[in-house]
């Protein structure tokens, strides 16, 4: 039996996409990164994987949450726990057992399905806060809000870059996947209506659960990472709005509902962070606020639209048409 | 028995508040069908702008009610022109309403900090703690100002919409914005004069809590929650549904102190909210919110 490529996916991209995951992956070694460049895009793989795992809820299925960062707690302080267990777990398991946590924790939301656009989303402003008060009086396993410490290990931290960009491609690969095959078309359809959807014969409510849980999995394991990555983790910061929002905005900056916009949007909102950000602490709210605002009025599909227009715009100048402004 | 009337009162005089809040929201949405994500920040807007002109100017907050609403009708008819207005009507802008209204919040929320750090204030006035003995308690005076202006205020917004030209033009465009345009109603002037009387009430709220509780440049997002679970549960169009949705909120919340830990009372309106939006998505009242 011979292997049949699967139509869905272009050799082009297939290749373009194994080509930047090994060039990344030998990227630290050939090009001496220092570590600190290393941590940071460590950081980036970890934005990527949790801005596109949102985006599997807001942008495919067009729910937008407001309350991912629950889902990113639990994943994180049940890794957390995990891996100070004594014996500790080994810490891929512990991520892995975190994802699950935050998958299950994810059905509890079932009800909250079946509510749509705005209902949905301030619901989950409701369940992402009542979390965070809840899990900040839950001393136990939470720490309260002196929160928990990790042992220090450098050598786990060397190699949190690997296990990253593995994730970080693993997720890429999905979300591609997911937009291109029959699922990607039914939530296609569920976003543009649901009544509709369900004359066609899609199961919205078993689509959303799963894309749910699914989104819930993957933000759980990246909460798991972080956790390993800080070494130490407090409910204030994991289950906190400023992080549901982060999530929100790496998507937006780089467009809702597409494959390489929230990667791009992650990559920003970490340099921005970083750069920017480290020397105005006190305006970086009202930045991502002005953001939001001139993205959603001008570019809704930010980075991404940006680019097309771009493109539209040098092809036409190539074949020499009629010059037309960018707008 | 004594702590029973006291719960009681003090879910009265909460109620109030909550009803105040929750117009605003319920107003807006039901005229232009957008849900005003920024509600929380100009709520925390009204509240830092009493304590600037009681703090500064040493006027009472109850004489700078006119200001206040004046000041925050500008800042909805503002939001509205220059924002709001230039998105796409119906279910497709509605994402793109949420995220952009969550923009102007995050704006405002750090404009506050920025003019006024983060540090918990309070408006103090000579009668803050004073008391009127009632029902064998103790009611605070200022609470009971509170609920009076609650009460005034749904009577006043009934009489706006149901008396007057302006108020008929407004139920009209909530019906059916396409057939205005046809008995030459001003739609976009409607949604502007809609937008701006729903953020004045919330700046009213703002004003009205800033008395009575401490607020931060965080404050409101709670309050945008208390507000969303009223107008869910009272249903549009209805002062009356809407003010008995607000007491059932309140004597729930107070209640609770009864039954919970006292951390745990802070959740309990967002609990009840996602509980409203599952069980009761319908409104208790018949008046569906849901589309």
């Amino acid at each position: 039996m011979t292997f049949r490529w699967p139509p869905i996916v272009p050799r082009s991209a297939a290749l373009a996409f194994v080509v930047c995951v090994a060039a990344l992956a030998v990227a630290p070694v050939a090009l001496g990164f220092s570590i600190y460049t290393k941590n940071l895009v460590t950081l980036a793989f970890l934005m990527i994987s949790g801005a596109l795992a949102w985006n599997w809820m807001g942008g495919f299925v067009g729910q937008v949450s407001f309350g991912h960062a629950a889902l990113f707690g639990v994943g994180g302080f049940v890794a957390a726990r995990l891996m100070l267990m004594e014996p500790p777990a080994p810490a891929p398991l512990a991520w892995l057992a975190g994802g699950l946590a935050a998958g299950v924790f994810s059905l509890g939301a079932h009800p909250m399905l079946r509510l749509r656009g705005p209902y949905f989303s301030i619901a989950t402003i409701g369940v992402g806060e009542a979390s965070r008060l809840i899990f900040t009086y839950w001393e136990d396993f939470t720490g309260g809000s002196s929160g928990l410490s990790l042992p220090i290990d450098a050598d786990m931290k060397d190699r949190l870059y690997w296990w990253g960009l593995g994730l970080a491609a693993l997720v890429v690969a999905a979300s591609y996947l997911i937009r291109r095959s029959t699922l990607g078309l039914q939530l296609l359809a569920i976003k543009a209506d649901v009544d509709a959807a369900a004359d066609v014969g899609v199961n919205a409510t078993f689509y959303q659960d799963l894309v749910f849980a699914l989104s819930a999995t993957v933000v759980g394991v990246t909460g798991g990472l972080y956790a390993a990555y800080f070494s130490f983790i407090e409910p204030g910061d994991m289950f906190g709005f400023d992080r549901s929002i982060g999530f929100v905005l790496m998507s937006v900056i780089g467009g809702v509902g597409t494959v390489l916009g929230p990667v791009l949007g992650a990559i920003v909102f970490v340099l921005l962070r970083q750069f920017l950000l480290a020397s105005y602490p006190q305006l970086y709210l009202g930045l991502y606020g002005v953001l939001l605002i001139f993205i959603i009025l001008f570019e809704p599909l930010g980075l991404t639209g940006l680019a097309l227009r771009l493109t539209r715009f040098v092809r036409r100048r190539r074949r020499g048409e009629p010059r037309e402004s960018l707008a | 028995m004594a702590r029973f009337v006291d719960l009681a009162i003090s879910a009265m005089l909460l109620a109030g508040l909550y009803a105040t809040m929750a117009y605003g929201l319920g107003l807006i949405y039901g005229v232009l069908r957008v849900v005003n994500l920024a509600h929380g920040g100009v709520i925390m807007a009204g509240a830092y702008l009493g304590w600037v002109l009681h703090g500064w100017l040493g006027l009472d907050p109850y004489l700078s009610i006119p200001i206040v609403v004046g000041a925050t009708f500008v800042l909805g008819v503002l939001m509205y022109r220059l924002l709001v207005r230039h998105l796409q009507r119906g279910a497709a802008g509605g994402p793109a309403s949420l995220l952009l209204l969550f923009g102007v919040w995050l704006v405002l929320r750090n404009a506050a900090y920025l003019l006024f750090t983060g540090n918990d204030q309070t408006i103090r006035t000579a009668y803050s703690t004073r008391a009127l003995p009632l029902f064998g308690s103790f009611v605070s005076v200022n609470r009971l100002a509170v609920l009076g202006i609650a009460v005034v205020t749904p009577v006043l917004l009934h009489l706006l919409l149901r008396r007057t030209y302006l108020g008929r033009a407004i139920r009209a465009v909530a019906q059916n914005a396409d057939s205005c345009t046809l008995v030459g109603i001003d739609v976009e002037r409607i949604y502007t004069i809609t937008f701006g009387i729903g953020t004045a009430l919330a700046g009213l709220a703002g004003l009205l809590s800033a008395t009575i509780f401490s607020f931060n440049p965080g404050f409101g997002s709670g309050e945008l929650l208390k507000s969303f679970v009223v107008v869910v549960l009272g249903g549009l169009g209805s002062v009356f549904g809407t003010g008995l949705a607000a007491l059932i909120l309140a004597v729930v919340e107070v209640f609770a102190i009864l039954v919970l830990p006292s951390y745990l009372t802070a959740a309990v309106g967002f609990v009840m909210l996602v509980l409203v939006l599952v069980l009761r998505p319908g409104g208790l009242f018949g008046q569906r919110v849901l589309g």
